[in-house]
């Protein structure tokens, strides 16, 4: 019933923003033979300073409510609830922005670019959230986040991936971290937020593209539960790190495990890590080999990736505006019907120096040579991870969340048979 | 098997999400296009079926430059331009060349064959065999003379630059201002984005002066009295659009109107009352960016507009 009226809401939603999204493609305007006035368009007055204030007021609420419901509570529902407000507050009402996911960006250019102030709304929205997750998990996901309420509306039929496959792509959110701080970094673009696939549904005013993009992101949902939080989502990197040294995560039971095997299959997110044999461990010589070898591999494949990354320096720079306009300076329009780009129409007007241009484009392509060598090498490193993780046997004995990839939704919990007296009442 | 099927299609489109992310981002090319330019192609490639009328005949002319076209009771063509006035039997054959000073915008021939031309800021009149008449004193520094109707002793002069109609004798002695600006009385004022400004004299002896910015012609009495007007601004075939047309006009069949209009270069006729009655040239007969479609009617009924990119009189008749 609750799922049908979510996905009631949902259409709903997507009908109103799939006419939108052709509505404002609409130019010139219509003719009406009734008579009918245009209305004159609207300025928007700028949002009372105050009210950041408020959002960062309604994001430390949230969060602790959130966390003392995950933790404390141990309440699906509630986490459910709160993830609904989320998505009308942080979503809909806030338009998604600021959002903690897009405020990597704001963060990293205030730490390479003096002349850019940081809003204090961005700086708590990117701490805040990793401050709540180093004691209580990811918290932030389970129902404070408006991406992962919307994805989690639509999660109707979700199934299970396997270890690999759910590794293998869960190495895309680490490259897309890196490009987007080293665009961030170098004042190149910010690439969250123009691939954001949900601020157009809370506002309303998705181009065609980007409707349809969030639209599939949404369908792959149906079935791979929270796709953009596992498989994209760059805030999420941050998250899991820090989740992994959490103080208090969520578990599965509220006391010793049982192993019933009830909730081995009840996490859509494939994050619960299951028991492995432990009468059997590998001698300690193979653990060894296995020690040595990456601890060759993973410099090995740091430096291939660096290298590679500073060769990919020029392509990467290429969707920079002044790298592109020196490249247009240097490959002019030759065809007399090709119109000039507005760019060089814009430099023609400044009266600025050709060499000026060169020179600016120049120090660019020399910071992304370097932000190459150190993206590179981090997509190494992290390719180096992800095979440590696969070579290298883990034991356990429980049924544990993984703390790294854990959302803390809760739905885990209502599957142990174990209840304290607390919640049997 | 079937959920194996729904897990390689999830992930094939969500890789293909990421393919599009990538894609857009590095390889796609800036589009130059300006969103918020006024498309006309749907227009210029629009409905044809309207068009009742048959380009017959293309007149050369040798001059340089073109900008008005009259036509006399005897079915004599006028083409003024940049130098120099041209005159050319019905059939197309020159009959004459009149060498002038400077550039004639507009031209009119009265009933006694001289001929009103109108340069910058003044009127010459000449006779076909290359006399200068007359030149009229300056109408002022702001002055662009952008058409001339004679109507017995009457001149009546269109000046886009300061947004008047004047009213002479022949005798160069001004009778009234018509046109400006009067709440009182009801007159708009003409409003003229470009020097594209016409007037005419239609069978019945009523002037009628285009205002190009509302879209719209304006029917006054000799005394500047507003008398009526009609026109629509509209894309549609049926009206006027753009900042500023129609930009020529002439009459046919008594009191019939035949508009030229620029950016979307075509030719219609309206009925008396202001109805579209049909096409007589499409867009997709012009070049595109044509301007200066200035257009006359013969004593034979047909219709010629000036082409002034294609250096040619261009003669159009019922099909």
């Amino acid at each position: 019933m609750k799922k049908s009226l979510a996905l009631a809401i949902l259409i709903f939603l997507f009908t109103i923003q799939f006419l939108n999204s052709y509505g404002i493609q609409r130019f010139p305007k219509p003719e009406f033979e009734s008579g009918y006035v245009q209305p004159e368009t609207l300025l928007p007055n700028p949002r009372a300073e105050v009210l950041a204030f408020m959002d960062i007021g309604v994001l430390i609420i949230s969060l602790s409510v959130v966390s003392w419901l995950v933790i404390k509570k141990r309440s699906r529902n509630g986490v459910f609830w709160m993830s609904l407000f989320a998505l009308a507050y942080f979503g809909f009402y806030r338009e998604g922005c600021i959002c903690a996911i897009g405020s990597i960006q704001n963060v990293t250019l205030a730490l390479f670019d003096k002349s850019y102030a940081i809003p204090l709304s961005a700086l708590v929205f990117f701490a805040a959230p990793l401050a709540y997750t180093a004691f209580f998990g990811r918290t932030f996901c389970a129902g404070v986040c408006p991406f992962g309420a919307i994805q989690d509306l639509v999660s109707f039929r979700p199934q299970k991936l396997g270890t690999r496959l759910n590794a293998v792509l869960g190495v895309i959110p680490y490259i897309y971290l890196g490009l987007a701080i080293l665009y961030a970094a170098t004042g190149t673009d910010f690439v969250i937020c123009r691939y954001d696939p949900f601020v157009g549904i809370w506002r309303f005013n998705a181009s065609f593209g980007m409707f349809i993009f969030g639209g599939l992101l949404l369908a792959v949902g149906i079935f791979i539960a929270r796709p953009y939080c596992r498989f994209l989502c760059p805030y999420g990197v941050l998250l899991n790190w820090t989740s992994r040294f959490s103080r208090k995560h969520i578990t599965i039971t509220p006391a010793e495990c049982i192993q019933c095997r009830l909730c081995e299959n009840s996490c859509p997110y494939d994050a619960i890590d299951i028991p492995t044999n432990t009468r059997n461990p590998e001698s300690k010589q193979t653990m060894g080999r296995k020690l040595i070898f990456i601890t060759f591999l993973i410099p090995m494949l740091m430096l291939a990736g660096g290298w590679t990354g500073s060769q990919l320096h020029e392509p990467l720079a290429g969707v920079n505006a002044k790298v592109k306009l020196a490249k247009q300076i240097l490959n002019p329009v030759t065809d007399k019907n090709q119109a000039e780009t507005f760019e060089i129409e814009a430099f023609k007007s400044q009266g600025k120096q050709q060499a000026q241009v060169f020179a600016e484009a120049s120090e660019v392509l020399h910071q992304f040579y370097i932000g190459g060598w150190i993206l590179g090498g981090f997509i190494g490193l992290v390719f180096g991870g992800l095979i440590a993780g696969r070579i290298i046997t883990r034991y356990q004995a429980d049924y544990v969340p993984n703390k790294g990839n854990c959302f803390s939704c809760s739905r885990c919990v209502d599957y142990c048979p174990i209840k304290l007296p607390l919640e049997t009442k | 098997m079937k959920q194996k099927i729904i897990i390689i299609s999830a992930i094939v489109l969500l890789l293909a999400l990421v393919a599009f992310m990538v894609k857009d981002f590095f390889f796609s090319r800036p589009d130059n296009s300006n969103p918020y330019a006024f498309d006309v192609e749907k227009i210029r490639n629009g409905d044809t079926a309207a068009i009742a009328f048959a380009e017959t005949l293309q007149i050369k002319t040798s001059l340089e430059e073109i900008h008005g076209l009259a036509t006399d009771a005897n079915g004599n063509i006028y083409v003024s331009g940049k130098s120099g006035v041209e005159i050319f039997d019905s059939a197309g054959k020159t009959k004459y060349k009149v060498k002038i000073g400077g550039t004639a915008n507009c031209i009119s021939v009265d009933g006694n064959g001289y001929i009103l031309l109108g340069m910058q800021d003044h009127i010459e009149v000449w006779r076909h065999d290359g006399r200068q008449v007359a030149r009229w004193n300056s109408f002022g520094p702001d002055a662009v003379i952008t058409s001339i109707a004679v109507q017995g002793n009457n001149v009546f002069v269109a000046d886009a630059g300061q947004k008047v109609v004047y009213r002479y004798d022949k005798t160069e002695h001004l009778l009234n201002k018509i046109g400006l600006k009067d709440p009182a009385t009801g007159v708009p004022g003409f409003i003229i984005p470009s020097a594209y400004f016409d007037l005419g004299i239609d069978k019945k002896g009523n002037l009628w002066v285009v205002n190009p910015g509302r879209h719209s012609f304006e029917k006054y009495d000799f005394d500047g009295k507003l008398l009526s007007s009609w026109g629509k601004a509209s894309m549609a075939m049926e009206g006027f659009c753009g900042c500023c047309n129609p930009s020529n006009f002439a009459f046919i069949s008594d009191s019939l109107f035949v508009t030229s209009e620029k950016a979307i270069e075509r030719v219609k006729i309206y009925n008396a009352d202001g109805s579209f009655r049909c096409l007589v040239a499409a867009p997709n007969q012009f070049e595109a960016g044509t301007k200066g479609l200035d257009l006359a009617v013969d004593n034979r009924n047909r219709i010629l507009v000036l082409d002034p990119v294609k250096m040619r009189i261009r003669v159009f008749e019922l099909k």
